[in-house]
């Protein structure tokens, strides 16, 4: 077990990540369900029909809810109970494991709570409110705001405040989409895109109410913003909150075309909104990630200045030829632990125990390593999204792009980490404990599945409309997961200065991957203009690529 | 509300979005003594371990490791005055010793590091 924490860890982010997803949809379907259908539903013809919908989303959610919290938290048990050698009762005694367990009997006494007996009783509204009101407090108990050395009150509110306005806004924003595909005349759009729009704001303002109170509290200067792992985190997060808030202003004019009852349609609201769940999820995946890393106010030491950032980032030529795989650290750390193991006569030594939390030897040899294969990455992409560019412009016979992933899914797999095999001594299913190299090996799935279903798309082989928007789903996945990868480096102004290139990664990836879905799912001139944002996208990520130094 | 005051109200929140946050965020060892590499006197060794959150002292754990690799579990005191400490005590003989540590932050959250010493013997 003590080989499996750091893997355990990086999976608790991911769970992490799934839960505040699952509660802020629970929340919000409850909130959607209060606060705009159920006083409304009699001026709505699919109104019965409509809540029993949203009733059913929220249920699903609630168990979501409750099954990645468990997950989450039995995972946090098992590394406590085999690590420190405690009970399970005493670990379930702890601050984290009661709320944990709050959280899911809320999420489960929630499911009835929305069924058809009690929604039609006089606490059809206030039980839900005030499971939802438990729910949240015990989540915000889960929060760096409760381990704080002060302010822990003012901090824990805000907290609360934070969720709350994540799950009335983004959590909300899947019973919109249902509603608008269900309603089907104008004064339904009407009604719900007006209740919903204010909702929306009540959202926005409290995130940025309380956004604005935790950056003095956990970032405080404008260095620990650009400076460190945890203000460079919050930046991608700003970033695509202000993606939101531009999708929910072009929302915002539909919803006031339909106020003043001017003919519209709300075939853009609902695209709109379908990026704007997929943009909001990512934003608590990077939420999720910041577990990983201290708040930039505590983080004093080993902060990077503007200067050491430019040095960085200052123009170079791509790398193109490999260092040779015996010059690099670890090779030649095993290949001593081997001659002095064959004088002793006994087994050699590992260079490098995947899991042991011991960070392996980096020599000049391996930055070199690290940058080639970012750089020929870099080559792939950019080819890819001019190809795909050059075949949207009319040249047919290049609908095979897609296949290139392929090329550099293979070319990823076997050099992203040459201690393991085929290239070096670790076996492959003893390097799952490494977190850097399970996570290189869910990429390299990633982009063989959406290479692969893109390209049988493209070329006919799989007709199912469905099928198309596995690219771009996938695409935004791998750019949402990007935020969560982190390089196994000791020296904290070198990991930052590498996350400082692989934000932007993350974000051009999620752009590429809803510019394609809206490009698929939106007709008329915004469909055709996101057809052409897509792959330059990709090619931007190829310059990114090609950008990438490590020294 | 008219569409003016919405595109103004959408507007500033763009611009306060500049400040949006999320937080949650793990226990980082902020002081210690010994220092990392640093030496210590032979005898009786007070360790203090200082982070930057409130520790469950009672779900966390230190290892002292020795040259030779063997392992002894530390007992951590229990110190509610100070919350954001791993406090332990040890006799050492000089040599060259890392603490091998593994925090739960009070919010769940668990971290782990080493802080490598030496013990030098008494001038």
């Amino acid at each position: 077990m003590e080989l499996l924490v750091d893997i355990f860890g990086y999976l608790s982010i991911i769970l992490h990540g799934l839960v505040i997803v699952a509660q802020s949809m629970t929340l919000g379907g409850v909130l959607f369900l209060v606060f705009l259908l159920r006083p409304f539903m009699h001026l709505l013809p699919q109104g019965a029909d409509l809540e029993r919908r949203i009733a059913r989303l929220t249920i699903y959610s609630a168990i979501g809810l409750a099954l990645s919290e468990i997950a989450g938290t039995a995972l946090q048990v098992a590394v406590l109970m085999s690590t420190v050698g405690l009970s399970f009762s005493d670990v379930m005694q702890a601050p984290f494991a009661v709320c944990g367990t709050v959280k899911v009997i809320c999420a489960l006494l929630l499911i009835p709570c929305l069924g058809n007996r009690i929604s039609r009783s006089p606490l059809g509204a206030v039980l839900p409110l005030l499971l939802g009101a438990a729910e949240l407090t015990a989540a915000t108990f889960t929060t760096h705001a409760f381990a704080r050395l002060s302010d822990n009150t003012l901090l824990l509110f805000v907290e609360g405040l934070h969720q709350f306005g994540a799950a009335i806004w983004i959590g909300a924003i899947p019973c919109f989409v249902l509603a608008l595909a269900k309603l089907k005349d104008a004064d339904g759009w009407r009604i719900v895109g007006a209740r919903f729009s204010r909702m929306s704001m009540i959202g926005v303002a409290s995130i940025i109410i309380s956004g604005s109170i935790m950056s003095v509290y956990y970032i405080g200067s404008i260095q620990g913003f650009y400076g460190t792992a945890y203000g460079v985190m919050v930046g991608a997060k700003i970033a695509m909150f202000i993606a939101l808030l531009l999708l929910g202003l072009g929302n915002l004019m539909v919803t006031e075309r339909l106020r003043k009852n001017q003919e519209t349609s709300v075939i853009r609201l609902r695209r709109f909104a379908e990026v704007e769940i997929g943009i909001g999820f990512t934003i608590f995946f990077a939420a999720a990630s910041l577990t990983s890393v201290p708040p930039a106010v505590d983080l004093t030491n080993d902060r990077v200045t503007l200067h050491e950032i430019a040095v960085r980032n200052a123009p170079a030529w791509p790398r193109f030829t490999s260092p040779d795989h015996d010059t690099l650290a670890i090779s030649q750390m095993q290949s001593q632990l081997d001659k002095d193991a064959e004088q002793r006569h006994a087994a050699a030594a590992q260079a490098n125990v995947p899991g042991s939390g011991i960070l392996p030897p980096r020599n000049a040899e391996d930055i070199a390593w690290s940058e080639y294969n970012h750089h020929w990455a870099g080559i792939f992409v950019l080819v890819i999204g001019l190809l795909a560019l050059i075949n949207r412009a009319g040249v047919g016979w290049l609908k095979h792009w897609p296949l290139l992933f392929l090329l550099m899914a293979g070319f990823l797999l076997i050099r992203s980490d040459p201690e393991v095999w085929p290239l070096g001594h670790e076996g492959w299913w003893v390097a799952w404990r490494d977190v850097e190299v399970a996570q290189h090996r869910f990429f390299v799935a990633l982009i063989l599945l959406f290479g692969l279903f893109e390209w049988a798309v493209r070329t006919g082989r799989l007709h199912n409309p469905k099928a198309a928007l596995v690219f771009p789903l996938l695409v935004s996945v791998g750019g949402a997961m990007l935020l969560t990868h982190n390089h196994q480096i000791s020296n904290v102004k070198d990991q930052l200065l590498i996350e400082l290139t692989h934000t932007p990664l993350a974000l051009a990836g999620v752009s590429a991957g809803w510019a394609r879905w809206l490009e698929l799912r939106l007709p008329g001139r915004g469909g055709r203009i996101a057809g052409w944002v897509w792959p330059i996208c990709f090619m931007l990520v190829g310059v990114i690529l090609l950008w990438y130094r490590e020294a | 509300m008219s569409l003016r005051h919405r595109l103004g109200t959408f507007l500033v929140a763009a611009s306060c979005a500049l400040v949006s946050v999320g937080a949650s965020a793990h226990a980082i060892l902020v002081d210690s003594s010994p220092k990392a590499n640093g030496t210590v006197a032979a005898g009786h060794v007070d360790i203090v371990f200082k982070y930057n959150s409130k520790i469950d002292q009672h779900r966390s754990r230190m290892t002292l490791v020795k040259s030779d690799q063997s392992e002894t579990t530390l007992t951590i005191a229990a110190n509610g005055k100070q919350p954001n400490e791993l406090d332990s005590g040890v006799d050492l003989t000089p040599g060259t010793y890392t603490i091998r540590w593994q925090a739960l932050a009070l919010d769940g959250h668990i971290t782990r590091g080493d802080v490598p010493f030496t013990v030098a013997a008494k001038p």
